[in-house]
């Protein structure tokens, strides 16, 4: 491969993370963030999870931002190898991050 | 003063070595990833969605009175497949711009790419995780838990950091990990593992594995947010030897302090960093213009034992004390910078950090996100 496909092939990268933080930040609110689509019946549950979320996954960083349900459910998977969380963090922790 | 270029550059630029062969691996790797991708499209019924996450940040670093820049994007995709499988990977393309004679001469680029791991998750249950593949060394917790650009506190990785770590970061092996208990008050953690050498291994690639065994075990306190474990690894490739090393993680809920450190040993000498950051959010918040900064300080400190053909570590022991500030700006996006001081007897030098960073993550394909 040559250097200037593999810059292209950074500076492609590089688009796409950009067009997808722009296209992120204008998703209307209705696909946002947690905050927004908290439902009483789980607002306990929720309240754990965000509790849970702090002890672990907070020591290195801030939830996603925009982060949809079908979105979590393969973040959390992935962060429960990552952190070894258990079953019980990581089922609660998803149920914050898109109750 | 090569080595200090190394040292302080990210993982992926620890080594020259093997272009071509890196080049093959990351393309593999990409190929890999696609067709797991396009293989995913195919059943849209199912109700995980593969996502890519991961920074992309441009550094630059100026040492000794040598500058270089290294626009960097680390795409991580994670792809659930049923509900035990996940298939994971990170790539990490990079390009280090610096002048061609050290100081002077025009810029020149080189090109990096690194497969930082590309692994089979199977969960057996909620204690037991296998994976298998290439994965990160799970030695102490800077290589697994703070290497990427966007969480990292200061862009310069530890001295220490290749204690335990010789071949990148990376090992093509088994491993099983997991939360082996889980109560209220404290919780236990483990991995071992066990990894092959392959045809690339030398200290120089980046995509070498070396023939090792070890594992790491901690204790967390989750009232406490406090973390302590240690790690030990059995290198058999080349230079046979015993590596050890011990760390702690500590962010008390009372503050918004973060305070992290490790300890690592083995037969070429031995060292420790220690790292505190304190994000400003008292003031305001922590979405307010001050509280949205965060000083950061660390010192390290390497003492030589023996000299190790290829460990990558200073020749002669070797103190370094940084301060950094980050400032966190909205929709994931950061801005750091750094000085530090380096001391040892063959020279004492400064070095200068910046960056900007920004943490992505979005659905592998269109409609996802819904």
């Amino acid at each position: 491969m040559s250097m200037l496909r593999k810059r292209a092939l950074v500076a492609a990268l590089l688009a796409m993370a950009c067009a997808c933080a722009v296209a992120g930040t204008s998703a209307p609110p209705s696909q946002n963030r947690h905050t927004t689509r908290k439902q009483p019946a789980t607002a306990s549950a929720t309240a754990e999870g965000e509790k849970r979320f702090r002890a672990h996954c907070g020591r290195c960083h801030n939830p996603p931002e925009d982060l949809s349900a079908r979105e979590a459910r393969a973040v959390v998977r992935q962060m429960r190898v990552r952190a070894m969380l258990s079953a019980e963090d990581e089922k609660l922790i998803l149920e914050y991050l898109a109750p | 003063m090569g080595f200090q270029i190394l040292n302080s550059a990210p993982r992926g630029n620890r080594g020259v070595a093997s272009r071509s062969f890196a080049t093959k691996m990351s393309l593999r790797m990409l190929a890999c990833v696609c067709l797991l991708c396009s293989s995913a499209l195919a059943t849209p019924a199912q109700s995980d969605v593969p996502v890519i996450s991961g920074g992309v940040g441009f550094l630059g670093t100026s040492q000794g009175g040598i500058t270089f820049f290294q626009p960097t994007i680390a795409p991580v995709v994670a792809l659930p497949i049923g509900d035990h499988v996940l298939i994971e990977g990170r790539a990490t393309f990079e390009e280090f711009i610096a002048k061609q004679n050290g100081e002077t001469g025009p810029y020149h680029g080189h090109f990096f790419d690194t497969a930082d791991y590309l692994q089979l998750d199977y969960s057996v249950n909620s204690r037991l995780t296998l994976v298998f593949g290439r994965f990160l060394t799970p030695f102490n917790i800077y290589d697994e838990r703070l290497s990427p650009i966007w969480i990292h506190n200061l862009q310069d990785v530890p001295i220490i950091f290749v204690i335990g770590t010789r071949t990148g970061g990376s090992n093509d092996g088994v491993m099983a990990r997991g939360a082996l208990l889980a109560r209220d008050s404290y919780e236990v953690n483990y991995t071992v593992y066990y990894s092959a050498s392959n045809l690339a291994n030398n200290a120089e690639t980046h995509f070498g594995s070396a023939r090792a065994a070890g594992g790491r075990a901690g204790v967390f306190f989750p009232r406490k947010r406090l973390e302590l474990g240690g790690s030990y690894q059995r290198y058999m490739q080349d230079t046979h030897m015993n590596v050890s090393g011990a760390y702690v993680s500590w962010q008390p809920y009372s503050a918004p302090l973060d305070v992290k450190g490790e300890y690592a040993h083995s037969l070429s000498g031995e060292g420790y960093w220690l790292e505190a950051a304190y994000r400003l959010s008292r003031f305001g918040g922590p979405d307010s213009a001050i509280g949205r900064l965060s000083p950061v300080a660390r010192v390290q400190q390497f003492f030589r034992n023996q000299q190790v053909p290829g460990d990558l570590l200073p020749s002669v022991n070797t103190q370094q004390v940084d301060f950094g500030l980050n400032y966190y700006l909205p929709h994931e996006i950061r801005l750091s910078g750094s000085y530090g001081r380096e001391f040892s007897s063959l020279r004492n030098e400064n070095v200068w950090n910046f960056a900007v960073t920004y943490r992505f993550l979005f659905p592998a394909w269109p409609g996802g996100s819904r």
